[in-house]
């Protein structure tokens, strides 16, 4: 009925097993509620082998909506599978996972991001997928350099969901209540020009963006432009003091009191809003399916967005890439091996869950999966943004260092710290390349 | 309201009237000062929790934007959002979880403590300093470090998903500050109180149950206050050991509006943690009424 | 366990032994009769706390302590290192900023915070009718668990043209907002600390109720101030729950964690006035995966606390007044 080794059964399995008040107090909670029991009670009075998986993945209530609609569908199909499915924040998702990885007892599947699959992957932690491809998980939908990216020391540990690509969002409402045309593409001086014109044109109750060498994506996309990875293969960096020096340099008129940009005291106060969602900013370069998330944040009031190209550092190049937001990967030490495949398989593929969830998981990675989808509105942007930056899309990079999550925020809040000035360029550079050494030899 | 009345505890001695009655008048201006300086720190102290409670009628995007204390457009469909649920789990669900654990926490802590104070303040054995050190050496240490052992450890025993790993501690004392805690507030009771239950020829045991237990009042009523709150919101521990989400207590479920990588629902938040106060405060209502004097700290004369 | 605190607290607990034969024995009792039953009677009261402590804390501390002095990343075995960890919290500026704002916090924060709590307790205790809604009031902020809205709220608070910047401005004092003021934010973070005084309060309430009434009465026959009572009657008679809150308050604000995580959003930020000792302890564990690092920090604070435990247990002996240790 369940794993033998765990003991996250069904309610009705976990009830019988708790023992003493839990008992009385689950079978009591347990009784009248038809949906919950009504999910997880599939399996029970198919015949055949009966499998239960454990499944986990974060993100809103809403998304937890998305994925039990999912997998109901998927119980349908197949009767023998019962999947019980756990949800949590991004950061507590993580904690726990640590938490489980350690003590051996991670979830049959995962939804799991980009910036840990090489620690869980080269420390044996997560299945090689290799047997399963092309059987149980299709891989028709997938082109080579997608499913390319789930591949650690040449072992495919990972399938993913969708893909995203670094992009410019802006806000055409704001722009016209400012008087300011969208930003026309263009030089990262171009930018911040077209940046101080909306502060200005404002008056100051508005910026034309942040300072946007705060995100370590942009550092990347310049280095890429110049032919340099952000960290290469062997996690050595592509970069030096001095170019991260420039690169810091060059924000310099989009920080402090006045500045083109949004200042940090501001940003501070709106927190966990971002200037743009607080409708404080009309551009933010950030990854693509974030789009949904800012016209949350926006409210009824915003409509649409504008998505186009972040700004160009050396023409003609090949400096942005697609990386997958999320994937999906089977835990080392699952007993069902096939049916964790099948589900994930189920997962990334379907046209149906597809039509489920939309872009909420971000662009789908499978062209399967992206039949089963009527693209409307931001959706049909972000789509048709990732065909139209075509030409300026090269091979991702080596799949994320180990630690590469810590410099990333390390980044960002050395970023956080120039704009409130409390610490020189000089010193910013300096504390960073300290916090990569002790990731890079630990 | 009707709280305020039977607050008046039955321990409040008669000579004091006596010793009032000359200055009648100066003991009611004396009440009115004290009122007013209490209503004064009371609306600084409570403003915010108005503030949040106001912010419940506020819509998502409000957030952020709106810092005031009125809805510009106030509407109940946080409410209607948190009555909902959560996947497919109804919000009493997740409330019942919490009561259970809180329950069942709040009874280990107060027996297993009160049991461990006793031996401290009051037996003298070997071993009793160290172990007393000992105890307080468990409050010093940041409890990050010891997730992951006590994860293995409670896998190992298979209780993972199961409200084992948050109720057994309790009722094996882990809790040094309620140790601590009781441990200071026997050794203010006087020995003459047990020392005349010995002579009667009364055990340990008969002493702790009819003696001691009844004089710590104050502390146990304290303790059953700070256990069933505390507990109740609790989030590492069910982070940790709890995965299925029908079996989340309250604290993981707020946070489920929340997701930094895709969108968050400040309004379902706020309200959700809202609706989860009252029944603390409700508690809390339920015992500060017990917090009254012993009952036998008068009568006593050192 | 380090070896400051037993002898801490065997200096304390020998208080009563040196003053008392804990109990008169029954006549007929032999002394090694009665020190196996005490033994006994010991050992039964405090097994389960024995069983928790052995069964449940005591394995996973000896492991963290071992785990200091390793290199360990969760995922591989912990390699032996030594005191690599050790020496490199000395040259760690983010630790040293954490260490300088913790003890700020701390240094800061409970002195307000208990003089609040006790303020307020020995108000509330003067009179019964009434005490109820206004202790209720008092402790409704602590009992916001560590959610989100304790973010959203305090942020609200300390936002520019905010209830506290409108009222700073109204007396003239206009410094705007202090959530995106590097200088402020740990002040503020402070009277958060202090706002969610009703713990502290609720435990000196319950020692003000163990005072006995009668010395009270005894001495405004005396004629005694208000002053001269709590001098020589509550605070002595207090003492003991004094002690308590203050070695506890000094712990938890050591400790403190939930707060500045949630109100930071895990980063510490700005500019690192919220990465407080366990804040970044946390983010070396869990983010960062350096396990063997944060454990180091883990006990390098356990010494540090370990030892104003000590002193405090030591200087215990001349200002907390036992009832039932003395006499």
């Amino acid at each position: 009925m369940f794993n033998v080794h765990k003991r996250r059964g069904i309610l009705a399995a976990a009830a019988l097993t708790t023992a003493g008040a839990l008992t009385l107090a689950a079978c009591s909670s347990d009784s009248s509620d038809p949906e919950t029991s009504g999910s997880n009670g599939g399996g029970e009075g198919s015949g055949g082998e009966a499998v239960t998986l454990d499944f986990a993945f974060w993100g809103n209530d809403v998304r937890a909506d998305l994925y039990n609609q999912a997998i109901a569908l998927f119980q349908e199909e197949y009767p023998n599978i019962t999947v019980n499915s756990t949800f949590l924040g991004y950061p507590e998702f993580w904690e726990k996972r640590q938490t489980e990885a350690a003590g051996g007892g991670l979830p049959d599947v995962m939804q799991f991001d980009y910036s840990y699959l090489r620690q869980y992957s080269e420390n044996g932690l997560l299945l090689d997928l290799g047997p399963h491809l092309g059987n149980e998980i299709a891989t028709d939908g997938f082109t080579e350099q997608i499913l390319g990216i789930g591949v650690v020391g040449g072992t495919t540990t990972a399938i993913p969901i969708s893909t995203n690509a670094w992009g410019m969002y802006t806000n055409p409402q704001l722009l016209e209540g400012v008087g300011v045309a969208d930003f026309a593409g263009g030089s990262w001086e171009d930018y911040q020009a077209w940046m101080a014109e909306v502060t200005e044109a404002s008056g100051g109750e508005i910026w034309g963006g942040t300072d946007y060498t705060g995100r370590i994506q942009n550092f990347e996309v310049q280095l890429r432009a110049e032919g340099n990875n952000l960290f290469n293969e062997d996690g050595t960096p592509g970069f030096d003091e001095a170019r991260l020096a420039e690169f810091w340099e060059s924000g310099a008129s989009m920080r402090g009191d006045g500045a083109s940009g949004i200042s940090q005291q501001r940003l501070e106060e709106i927190n966990p809003l971002s200037g743009f969602g607080a409708a404080l900013t009309t551009s933010e370069l950030t990854w693509d399916n974030f789009g949904g998330g800012y016209l949350g944040e926006l409210g009824e009031s915003y409509t649409e967005l504008g998505l186009i190209a972040p700004p160009v550092t050396v023409e003609g190049a090949k400096d942005l890439y697609q990386k997958p937001s999320m994937l999906h990967a089977i835990a080392a030490n699952t007993d069902n091996a096939a049916e964790s495949a099948m589900l994930v398989d189920f997962l990334v593929n379907s046209p149906e869950v597809g039509a489920i969830f939309g872009t909420n998981r971000g662009l789908p990675a499978s062209a399967d999966m992206r039949d089963g989808i009527t693209f409307e509105g931001l959706d049909e942007q972000i789509r048709a943004y990732e065909e139209s930056i075509a030409d300026r899309l090269g091979d991702a990079p080596p799949v994320p260092l180990v630690g590469y999550g810590s410099l990333e925020e390390k980044f960002r809040v050395l970023g956080t710290e120039l704009g409130f000035g409390t610490v020189s360029v000089d010193d910013a550079v300096s504390q960073f390349f300290a916090e990569m050494d002790v990731v890079l030899n630990s | 309201m009707s709280t305020l009345r039977e607050i008046r505890t039955p321990v409040e001695p008669t000579p004091g009237r006596r010793a009032d009655k000359p200055r009648f008048t100066r003991k009611q201006i004396n009440t009115a000062i004290w009122f007013v300086v209490l209503m004064a720190f009371t609306a600084i102290v409570l403003y915010p929790l108005l503030w949040l409670l106001m912010s419940t009628f506020k819509d998502n995007s409000e957030f952020g934007q709106n810092q005031g204390l009125v809805p510009n457009d106030p509407t109940l469909d946080n409410y209607v959002k948190v009555f909902e649920g959560i996947a497919g789990v109804p919000m009493w669900r997740f409330f019942t979880n919490s009561a259970i654990i809180a329950i069942a926490a709040t009874f280990g802590t107060l027996l297993s403590s009160s049991m461990a104070a006793y031996a401290f303040a009051r037996i003298r054995f070997r071993g009793v300093g160290i172990f007393f050190a000992a105890m307080i050496g468990t409050l010093l240490l940041p409890f990050h470090v010891v997730i992951i052992p006590q994860y293995i450890m409670f896998n190992n025993l298979g209780m993972i998903d199961t409200y084992w790993p948050l109720i057994l501690p309790k009722f094996l004392a882990t809790e040094a500050f309620f140790v601590f805690l009781m441990v200071q507030f026997m050794r203010g009771i006087p020995r003459e109180m047990d020392e005349a239950a010995r002579v009667d020829g009364a055990g340990h045991v008969r002493t702790f149950t009819s003696i001691m237990l009844p004089l710590i009042q104050p502390a146990l009523v304290t303790s059953a206050i700070f256990s069933f709150i505390w507990t109740w919101n609790d989030f590492l521990a069910p982070l940790m050991y709890i995965t299925s989400p029908e079996k989340y207590p309250l604290p993981i479920a707020l946070r489920l509006y929340n997701d930094q990588t895709s969108t968050s629902d400040y309004g379902a938040t706020v309200t959700a943690s809202f609706i989860a106060l009252i029944p603390i405060l409700l508690f809390f209502l339920v015992f500060q009424r017990f917090l009254v004097a012993g009952v036998a700290t008068q009568g006593l004369k050192g | 366990m380090t070896s400051t605190v037993p002898r801490a607290a065997e200096a304390t607990e020998s208080r009563g032994g040196d003053n008392a034969p804990a109990t008169r024995s029954p006549r007929h009792e032999t002394q090694r009769s009665r020190h196996w039953r005490e033994n006994l009677a010991g050992y039964g009261f405090l097994t389960p706390w024995l069983v928790g402590f052995f069964g449940l804390t005591l394995i996973p501390m000896v492991y963290s302590l071992y785990l200091s002095f390793t290199s360990y990343n969760i995922f591989s075995p912990p390699e032996w290192i030594g005191f690599d960890n050790y020496i490199r919290m000395f040259e760690d500026p983010v630790y040293l900023n954490s260490v300088k704002i913790t003890a700020i916090y701390v240094l800061v924060g409970v002195p307000i915070k208990l003089a609040a709590a006790l303020g307020v307790a020995m108000l509330l205790n003067y009179r019964d009718r009434g005490a109820g809604f206004f202790r209720s009031s008092f402790y409704a902020p602590s009992l916001i668990g560590a959610s989100v809205s304790v973010a959203i709220v305090w942020r609200a608070m300390f936002s520019t043209d905010g209830p506290v910047d409108d009222t700073l401005s109204f007396f003239g004092l206009e410094i705007g907002g202090w959530v995106g003021n590097v200088a402020l934010v740990l002040p503020m973070m402070i009277l958060l600390a202090v706002w969610q005084f009703g713990a502290p309060m609720v435990i000196f309430l319950a020692g003000l109720k163990q005072v006995p009434r009668e010395l009270y009465e005894a001495a405004d026959m005396d004629g005694a101030g208000p002053i001269r009572k709590f001098k020589s009657i509550t605070l002595p008679m207090l003492s003991a729950v004094v002690f308590f809150n203050l070695l506890l308050e000094i712990i938890g604000a050591f400790q403190v964690f939930s707060s500045a995580y949630i109100i930071s959003n895990g980063s510490g930020g700005p500019a690192g006035m919220t990465n407080f000792y366990t804040v970044y302890l946390y983010k070396r564990a869990f983010t960062d995966g350096q396990m063997g690092y944060a454990s180091a920090m883990a006990w390098a604070l356990v010494i540090v606390v370990a030892i104003l435990a000590f002193v405090l247990f030591r200087t215990s002996k001349m200002w907390v007044h036992y009832q039932g240790d003395s006499k």
